[in-house]
């Protein structure tokens, strides 16, 4: 049998897949373009989409200055949050991982909380000042994980986990510090694409050649499951390969926790669910991840400013209300991290 | 091809190996032997660059390991480990391939995934999940990892260890076929036995230290493995096998000596007992080339011999004699005594002559085709008549090793 003829099932399983998950991104991109407080149809929706900015029509500026840089920062947010949950757990080899263990999102929370309690709780600053704290930590975390030439990963979990614990206590402090912009923080705390615009878009646009990336690494995270060692032994360059992965991850994260604040859960449950359906290969868990990723946060975002119209909820609520009951039934139902 | 030269290395100052040096040349089948501890493991990872030296060098074709990059080794050198984890579904065929990680964009594989399952007879696991395989079956996984990164050198560490005696032979039959092909290998093993069985060169570790390096049955002698292993072992050849036996650690050598007068297999039982309850034994006389002379051999004891099939002579009835002269009880067992050897039976009477402990087997009367030998012994004081040698064993332990 020629290597080929074994493959082409294989290959036209993953077509469909692949294709399936695009469509299920482009029909939740659709409606969170059509649905909110202003009804936008989706007729509109794909003359807007087709056509830019069409003066006179009453939906256009809110179509294209508040609903569309919204949308598209959920699905750069959603997706780099997948990402690197994705990435992290195939490293860490731990099912519990999401990308906030590594210390980055209270870094960057730590770095907002700055913000406002300078009184600086506008664009940029309030992203900037995440998106450094954020930065920092990743910095922080990394040398204290690394011994000459080698990073420990454990020493990286656990460093990361004992500074978001530091960096949560600390903006404790700020919080009751700055009293009447508490309620501003925790709004923020809790993850939320409110007011967002094209300024914190074109920020996180940043986050797009590291979705590539990681793609060129799927044979290497799949071999790293199998232990360090024997990665070694298989020809993998693993510190290379970990020190690579590792700042994609928190760079992810750092970029969508400083435009979003902390949502939590997308970046644990999506590549659960991709594994759970598809299997250990990262091939297929990475490239899913993206996709249902961003779809799982467009969506998240729609329930989050329609569900209690006019008052909005933060998003990162959305996602752990849906993304709980869903996630314990799929784990009942399909089984653990490894199965 | 791979030659270590002066390499010592230490965990966290804790040596495990000591100035090791040695060469294995291409196409070589080598065993690596030693007690736990000993550095079989370490001496592995130092080859394969998992582990750098602290001193000294690995040097694969005349190149220090450090050299190479991982992708660059990882096609030289492929690895086998003792036991394997992978508790993610892929399939056996997605396991196998991840070994041609280090081939990639290098054209030309001598052989594909599928012809290299079939070779190791395991194409109908193909797209089985590994977690769900048995213990053998991994095994057998892992190897075809292995050699999917086409290397020159394979490198196992106890690769049989977990596995039942079927997958041992299938493995290590399949070893020999690959060596036969020109693949080195350097397998490291604790059974001793398969490594008579398969390996014509071994190295033996001992405490981090090159023991010794050689022919399989050189290294393996009872010596050797009694000053490495401290424990008494004895090669024996039957049935066209050579093969070790051990006797047990926990007893000690004992200082009374027991002097069998026995022949034609019946002693060999009671040899074998006596020696791993520790007592020194001595036999006699015995025709060269029967079961007890060939057991009493192999167990190294002091014997007086009879060339085969030849009536004892006042030569080798006299050896006898200094033989139980030296003895602190002599047994005889339940041999026939026919004209050839009634020579025995002049011994026993001499020894309790001479004031011996003698314990006979019953029913001496009746395996006496010369029909003198109980009259030789009658009348004479301090035999004691046992049933039969566990009855003699069970009498020892009560007397002597309370």
């Amino acid at each position: 049998m020629s290597p080929e003829k074994a493959k082409s099932p294989k290959l036209k399983n993953r077509i469909f897949l692949g294709a399936l998950v695009i469509f299920i991104f482009v029909i939740c991109f659709l409606l969170s373009l059509s649905l909110g407080p202003a009804h936008i149809p989706l007729k509109q929706v794909a003359k807007f989409l087709f056509q830019g900015r069409v003066a006179g029509e009453p939906n256009s500026t809110i179509f294209w200055q508040i609903r569309m840089p919204r949308v598209l920062l959920a699905i750069l947010v959603g997706a780099s949050l997948a990402l690197a949950g994705g990435i992290l757990q195939g490293l860490f080899l731990n099912p519990l991982t999401d990308p906030y263990v590594t210390g980055v999102s209270s870094g960057a929370a730590l770095g907002a909380t700055l913000a406002f309690f300078f009184h600086l709780p506008t664009i940029p600053w309030l992203s900037l000042f995440a998106l450094i704290g954020g930065l920092l930590t990743l910095v922080f975390v990394y040398s204290l994980a690394k011994k000459g030439n080698i990073m420990n990963i454990y020493q990286l979990l656990l460093g990361g986990v004992t500074l978001s614990y530091f960096f949560f206590a600390m903006v404790a402090v700020l919080m009751i510090k700055s009293g009447k912009d508490l309620h501003a923080v925790i709004y923020w705390l809790l993850g939320s694409f409110s007011g967002r615009g094209w300024n914190e878009v074109k920020m996180a646009l940043i986050v797009l050649p590291f979705f590539v990336l990681p793609l060129f690494f799927t044979d290497e995270l799949n071999i790293l499951l199998q232990g360090e060692e024997r990665a070694l032994e298989l020809g993998v360059d693993v510190e290379r390969v970990k020190k690579i992965l590792f700042f994609i991850a928190a760079f992810l994260t750092a970029v969508a926790v400083s435009v979003s604040g902390i949502i939590g859960f997308v970046g644990l449950v999506v590549p659960h669910i991709c594994r759970l359906f598809l299997g250990p290969d990262h091939k297929k868990v990475l490239f899913f991840s993206i996709f249902l990723g961003a779809s799982v946060m467009c969506i998240s975002d729609l329930l989050a400013r329609t569900a209690f119209a006019p008052s909005e909820m933060p998003v990162g609520i959305v996602t752990i209300f849906f993304g709980a009951p869903f996630f314990i039934y799929l784990l009942r139902k399909r089984g653990g991290f490894a199965a | 091809m791979m030659e270590l030269s002066e390499v010592s290395f230490a965990y966290d100052g804790n040596p495990a190996l000591k100035n090791v040096s040695f060469s294995v040349e291409k196409g070589a089948f080598m065993g690596v032997v030693g007690p736990n501890g000993s550095g079989k493991s370490t001496l592995l990872k130092i080859m394969d660059g998992v582990l750098r030296a602290d001193a000294g060098e690995a040097l694969l074709n005349n190149t220090p390991i450090g050299r190479y990059s991982r992708k660059e080794l990882a096609r030289e050198i492929a690895f086998v480990p003792q036991s394997y984890t992978l508790e993610f579904n892929f399939t056996v065929r997605e396991v196998v391939e991840m070994g041609r990680y280090a081939r990639k964009g290098h054209a030309g594989h001598r052989q594909s995934v599928d012809d290299l399952l079939d070779d190791l007879e395991i194409s109908s696991l193909k797209e089985r999940y590994f977690p769900e395989l048995s213990g053998g079956e991994r095994q057998m996984v892992v190897l075809a990892q292995a050699l999917a990164q086409e290397p020159e050198l394979l490198l196992l560490d106890e690769p049989a260890s977990h596995l039942d005696v079927s997958y041992q032979l299938m493995l290590f039959d399949m070893l020999q076929k690959l060596s036969g092909e020109g693949l080195t290998i350097i397998c490291v093993l604790h059974d001793l036995n398969l490594a008579l069985l398969y390996f014509e060169r071994l190295l033996m570790l001992s405490e981090g230290e090159l023991a010794a390096l050689g022919e399989t049955e050189s290294v393996l002698s009872p010596e050797m493995i009694e000053s490495v292993y401290g424990v008494r072992a004895h090669l024996h050849r039957h049935a066209g096998r050579t093969f070790l036996t051990f006797s047990p650690r926990s007893v000690g050598r004992r200082k009374e000596r027991i002097h069998l007068v026995c022949g034609g297999g019946s002693g060999s039982y009671l040899m074998r007992k006596l020696i791993d309850r520790g007592y020194n034994v001595s036999a006699g006389v015995v025709n060269a080339m029967d079961t007890d002379e060939v057991t009493g051999r192999e167990l190294g004891l002091p014997m007086a011999a009879e060339a085969p099939f030849t009536t004892i002579t006042e030569e080798s009835h006299e050896e006898n004699m200094k033989l139980i002269r030296e003895a602190d009880l002599v047994i005889t067992t339940d041999v026939p005594v026919g004209s050839g050897n009634i020579r025995n039976i002049t011994a026993v009477r001499q020894a309790i002559e001479m004031g011996k402990q003698v314990w006979v087997i019953e029913g001496l009367e009746d395996r006496d085709f010369t029909g003198k030998a109980m009259e030789m012994l009658r009348g004479l004081g301090g035999l004691e008549y046992f049933r039969d040698s566990d009855a003699m064993l069970r009498e020892l332990s009560e007397k002597w090793e309370g």
